[in-house]
């Protein structure tokens, strides 16, 4: 029991620092981009092209944005692992 | 004066005709001008259509290629998806009476092929084979026989149906959109084992109440508008745990049903509503219902089998990932059960839960918590921590559960830790430790009295088990 209790504080101490995390969903609704809307190979696509990151205004946002936005779309591109339960909607 | 005005005249004549010449000549030039700009027009013309046709060859071409990939994609019926894992175990066991089991050295494969079919945009069939085998061993496991087991415990290099359904949905543009699931149930790897695969969520029902394949109908009923909160799902869903099939006497080739002099079917209905954490993104909050009637001794016997009474289970669950942007997973799962025995017993092992002459109802709960931290580049590695306690008589339908040893069916206590390394975002490796320590006897088993663990001496009654386990999963 006292393992779990320090392993909980241990979490609340993890979940402080992090839970300012920049959300990355929201910088791809602001430049309405759809992760579904491409596999995920495409969006690599994207990320390798000058000129399709300045099509998409991916070109202007810093390059730390640019690696989460680009790991974001990746995970929730249209070929990622979706849930399965009966009758999915 | 005449002289005067003639002159007059000529000059202004004179005059007159220079000036229409200048005109004239200006003309000619501008019509010049004009007949170059025409010529040159033409020409343009001539490049412009040249180039138009070019262009229409071109969209003629990329349409062809497009209409070829989109009747590629039209011809494949049936889209593929491959789970593969190969796990080393090394375990010992020790049991009530002092002797210890170890085994340092043993290797497992499992595969699993997942096919959809998209037949309409209302309907969908979703299939799963699996095999789940030992390294150099052909040796069928005896529990491959239970229905619910099949695929899911280490056998022979058999292919198993473990999932066979149809998704039929309707009013799916309405208010409360609905769904009919039909056949071999998503029933097993369910919440919250994905993420110890690294995956989204892989079944439908709290992995501590059921684990294991089952044949079954579920109706699914969207409440999202209803109740305005996204991902709201009320179930009703009927399964067989147990069907028996007489198989002396054919019709046909068929055997024939159980007749209502032999035992009866074990049915199971649960009633399961599935929510969101309001503001709080992939979430999932599941409370549920079910209830295991005419619950049988032993699926494999067909002499002596008997009917040994009915099993309430309630649940609660909740699970978050990545809470808050944090690269926190939790989850918290909560189980209930309440046994009615009916007065059989089987063999001298007894009734539901009880010994024999013992008719008393039993309750029996369950916890089972944990959590994931994912950090370093991408989060490519995770650090995982579970535990989960079950009580004297907690049991519920995990016997085809996720792990080589039924943990969450655990009497006792029970913890795992892993650390993960994410090799890409199909693939990971997995270190990972499991302690239980039984508390009570039978765990996992309907039948038979639970007794404490600290009484016995008997030599097939497992007191502790430890496992070290080394993972890889690929999931694409």
């Amino acid at each position: 029991m006292k393992n779990i209790i320090s392993y909980l504080v241990l979490i609340s101490v993890l979940f402080v620092i992090n839970v300012n995390a920049l959300d990355v969903e929201l910088v791809a609704k602001d430049l309405n981009l759809s992760a579904g809307s491409k596999a995920a190979i495409q969006w690599k696509r994207v990320f390798k092209s000058e000129r399709k990151m300045k099509r998409y205004k991916i070109d202007t946002l810093d390059d730390a944005i640019k690696i989460s936005l680009e790991e974001y779309l990746i995970n929730h591109a249209i070929d990622s692992d979706k849930p399965t339960v009966a009758g999915g909607f | 004066m005449y002289k005067y005005i003639t002159m007059f005249f000529l000059a202004t004549l004179l005059n007159a005709t220079d000036s229409r010449d200048l005109i004239i000549e200006k003309l000619l030039k501008e019509v010049e001008l004009l007949k170059t700009s025409v010529s040159e027009l033409k020409e343009n013309q001539i490049i412009v259509q040249s180039k138009q046709k070019e262009d229409e060859q071109y969209v003629d071409e990329l349409y062809d290629f497009a209409e070829n990939t989109e009747t590629r994609t039209l011809e494949d019926k049936l889209k593929f998806g491959v789970t593969f894992k190969t796990s080393i175990d090394n375990f010992s066991k020790e049991y009530t009476d002092g002797h210890k089991v170890t085994n340092s050295n043993m290797w497992s494969n499992k595969l699993m092929l997942n096919m959809n079919a998209d037949v309409t945009s209302d309907m969908k069939i979703y299939t799963r084979l699996s095999m789940f085998k030992y390294w150099g061993s052909g040796t069928k496991h005896l529990y491959s026989n239970y229905d619910n087991m099949q695929g899911r415990v280490p056998s022979d290099s058999s292919l198993y149906v473990e999932r066979a359904y149809l998704d039929w949905f309707f009013n799916k543009n309405s208010y409360i959109p609905m769904a009919i699931t039909v056949g071999r149930q998503p029933s097993s790897d369910g919440p919250s084992h994905q993420f110890k695969d690294n995956t989204s969520r892989k079944a439908t029902y709290s992995a501590l109440l059921y684990d294991g394949a089952a044949d079954g109908i579920v109706f699914t009923l969207d409440a999202s508008k209803l109740i305005s909160n996204k991902s709201s799902f009320f179930r009703f869903g009927y399964a067989k745990g147990f069907g028996y099939t007489e198989n002396s006497t054919t019709v046909g080739n068929a055997y024939i049903g159980a007749s209502d002099n032999d035992i009866k079917d074990t049915n199971v209905y649960g009633l399961f509503f599935d929510t969101t954490i309001p503001n709080i993104k992939n979430s999932l909050i599941q409370l549920s219902y079910s209830k295991i009637d005419n619950i049988i001794a032993n699926q494999l016997d067909i002499e002596e089998n008997v009917n040994i009474g009915d099993v309430d289970m309630y649940g609660a669950m909740v699970e978050v990932r990545n809470l808050k942007n944090s690269n926190i997973d939790l989850f918290l799962h909560y189980g209930h059960v309440e046994t009615n025995p009916n007065t059989q017993t089987y063999k001298n092992y007894g009734g539901l839960l009880n010994a024999v002459g013992d008719n008393s109802s039993k309750s029996g709960d369950a916890i089972w918590l944990g959590t994931r931290y994912g950090f370093g580049d991408k989060q490519r590695y995770k650090f995982g921590f579970e535990y989960n306690h079950g009580s004297k008589n907690w049991v519920s339908l995990t016997q085809g559960s996720y792990d080589l040893y039924n943990k969450l069916s655990t009497r006792g206590n029970a913890y795992e830790t892993y650390m993960m390394y994410v090799i890409n975002r199909y693939a990971n490796l997995r270190l990972g430790y499991i302690q239980i320590d039984y508390d009570y006897s039978n765990s996992g088993w309907f039948i038979g009295e639970s007794k404490s663990i600290n009484n016995m001496t008997e030599i097939d009654e497992l007191k502790k088990l430890k496992s070290i386990y080394f993972k890889l999963n690929v999931n694409y």
